[in-house]
């Protein structure tokens, strides 16, 4: 569903992201974790097509990232690390613009809209201007623009960032449902950034980790945490490994 | 292009739901009610003069359009200069501040349409200004005779002269996030462009001024060049009722020019 061949983004002097490959199968749920600044924003916005990368390519759903941009983006929804709301508008009217914008044709939105309120629990606040909602209803609205042209690929920035435990409670069951949907549903394959270990222990299968730019790890979790290992403990080997070059020097005498 | 009837009536929904539309729209019709008004009370005066004096040839030559529409539409022009910024500032700079910009490039639609989607909202609503400038001028059609040709090619004018602005206004919200600084970049370039031909005309008038004689050294060409690009010598002949392919033609040139330069530092947002 989603292939990151050899991409690479280069900011200037600084590499952010250095040669990262990967694949993700459907109906896979994958955990891309990180230390901040590791290059996860970054690889997520070259894979919904905002940031082109400097070197590699990305198909989404077999349609060419670079080659064939609009069909792979109709098959992205995609929660940036802020909901991209527009404060003056009520949750309805935006959702029906955002369908529109992905290309839902006109008879299907009505209902493309409704599904994403009700399995977002916003049906109760369609008129409610998005500005007046709490931070943790924003957040359900921005999943919920991610959701309303039920794209194959969910492509989630942090989507629990900032709320209290309540909140990020029922955003967990929301993304388990979407991850494993009764009957009927589309099987979304999703890729999720996230600081929460327990979040990815909860509902991802499999585990990226990158840091420094590169790969570092990319394993099913049931082989990560085999023997009661935390994946508390693999992040921080991983990424304590190399905080510096000077460390790393004094790692390699002794 | 499907989506850009969504994104223009998005647009002035938003733009609506704010105070900021009513407040443009409610200093418009004041200004134009103040300047219509008093336009109107100096011609009856000039009117009533030419007659105590018997200057009846004048008093022939003297009628609506020329004496009052034309002078109106020239400060309404001029007060879009104000106005047209202030309405397009906000239609790519908020998108970039509010984080929206990113939902905008990672959906299946074209820069065109994200670009022509824009520029229709911010010409809709310069169209319902000229409408209130067409409501002052369609009074007179009910107390006088003024020349419906005349006074259609004035609104014409003035329509395409805020068409320009809107293309200008939305170049100048593509560049930046900051809405202050894409009124002040518009600002200066609608106010640059109109005031060409007055460089034009101080170069042409005088070769011994100062900046005439920079002017004048350089040659005519350089002023009829002046002329050519300025909006304000484009918008006159307009005005005058003088409707030419050359004039309508150089603010399609403008409008035109300018979405294309949008579009590319829309574009090239994706590759700094």
């Amino acid at each position: 569903m989603i292939e990151a061949e050899r991409i690479s983004k280069r900011y200037g002097d600084l590499l952010a992201l250095d040669d990262v490959s990967f694949s993700v199968e459907q109906g896979e749920v994958v955990g891309f974790l990180g230390p901040n600044g590791a290059g996860k924003t970054t690889m997520m916005r070259i894979l919904t097509g905002f940031l082109p990368p400097t070197d590699g390519t990305a198909r989404i759903a077999g349609h060419d990232l670079f080659r064939d941009p609009l069909a792979a983006r109709r098959a992205i929804g995609y929660l940036p690390e802020s909901p991209p709301l527009y404060p003056e508008m009520d949750v309805e009217g935006y959702l029906r613009y955002v369908a529109t914008l992905k290309g839902v044709p006109r008879r299907e939105r009505s209902g493309a809209v409704e599904r994403a309120l009700v399995r977002c629990g916003l049906s109760h606040v369609p008129r409610r201007v998005i500005g007046a909602l709490s931070k943790g209803y924003r957040q359900r609205v921005g999943i919920a623009q991610a959701i309303v042209h039920d794209p194959p690929v969910l492509i989630l920035d942090e989507p629990t960032i900032g709320l209290d435990p309540v909140q990020i409670r029922e955003i967990r069951g929301l993304l388990a449902e979407l991850a494993a949907p009764k009957e009927g549903g589309t099987q979304h394959t999703i890729i999720l950034s996230t600081h929460m270990l327990a979040e990815v222990e909860a509902i991802c299968r499999r585990v990226i980790l990158i840091h420094n730019g590169r790969k570092r790890v990319d394993a099913p979790l049931a082989e990560l945490t085999r023997g009661g290992a935390r994946l508390e403990e693999l992040f921080t080997r991983v990424t304590m490994r190399e905080p510096d070059e000077a460390s790393a020097v004094a790692e390699a005498g002794a | 292009m499907r989506r850009v009837p969504a994104i223009a009536g998005r647009e002035l929904r938003s733009l609506f739901a704010s105070p900021v539309a009513y407040a443009f729209l409610t200093l418009f019709a004041i200004l134009a009610g103040f300047f219509f008004l008093t336009q109107l009370l100096v011609f009856q005066e000039q009117l009533i003069r030419l007659q105590q004096f018997q200057m009846f040839e004048q008093l022939r030559e003297w009628n609506l359009n020329d004496q009052v529409l034309q002078y109106f539409f020239g400060v309404m022009a001029v007060i879009l200069l104000f106005i047209v910024p202030g309405i397009t500032m906000g239609l790519l700079a908020a998108e970039k501040a509010n984080g929206t910009e990113e939902l905008l490039l990672t959906s299946p639609i074209t820069i065109w349409e994200l670009v022509l989607g824009k520029f229709v909202a911010g010409a809709l609503f310069v169209a319902l200004l000229v409408a209130l400038v067409g409501l002052y001028a369609g009074l007179l059609f009910l107390y006088g005779d003024p020349e419906p040709g005349k006074t259609g090619a004035g609104l014409l004018a003035l329509l395409l002269v805020g068409w320009a602005y809107v293309a200008i206004g939305l170049f100048a919200s593509s560049l930046t996030r900051s809405q202050a600084i894409a009124f002040f970049v518009s600002f200066v370039l609608l106010m640059v462009l109109w005031m060409l031909s007055f460089l034009a005309d101080l170069g042409a008038a005088d070769g011994g001024s100062l900046g005439g004689g920079v002017l004048g050294a350089l040659g005519g060409w350089t002023t009829s060049a002046l002329r050519y690009l300025s909006s304000a010598d484009h918008f006159e002949q307009l005005v005058k009722g003088l409707v030419s392919t050359r004039d309508v033609a150089y603010f399609g040139v403008i409008i035109a020019s300018f979405l294309i330069l949008t579009k590319a530092v829309v574009e090239s947002v994706r590759w700094r």
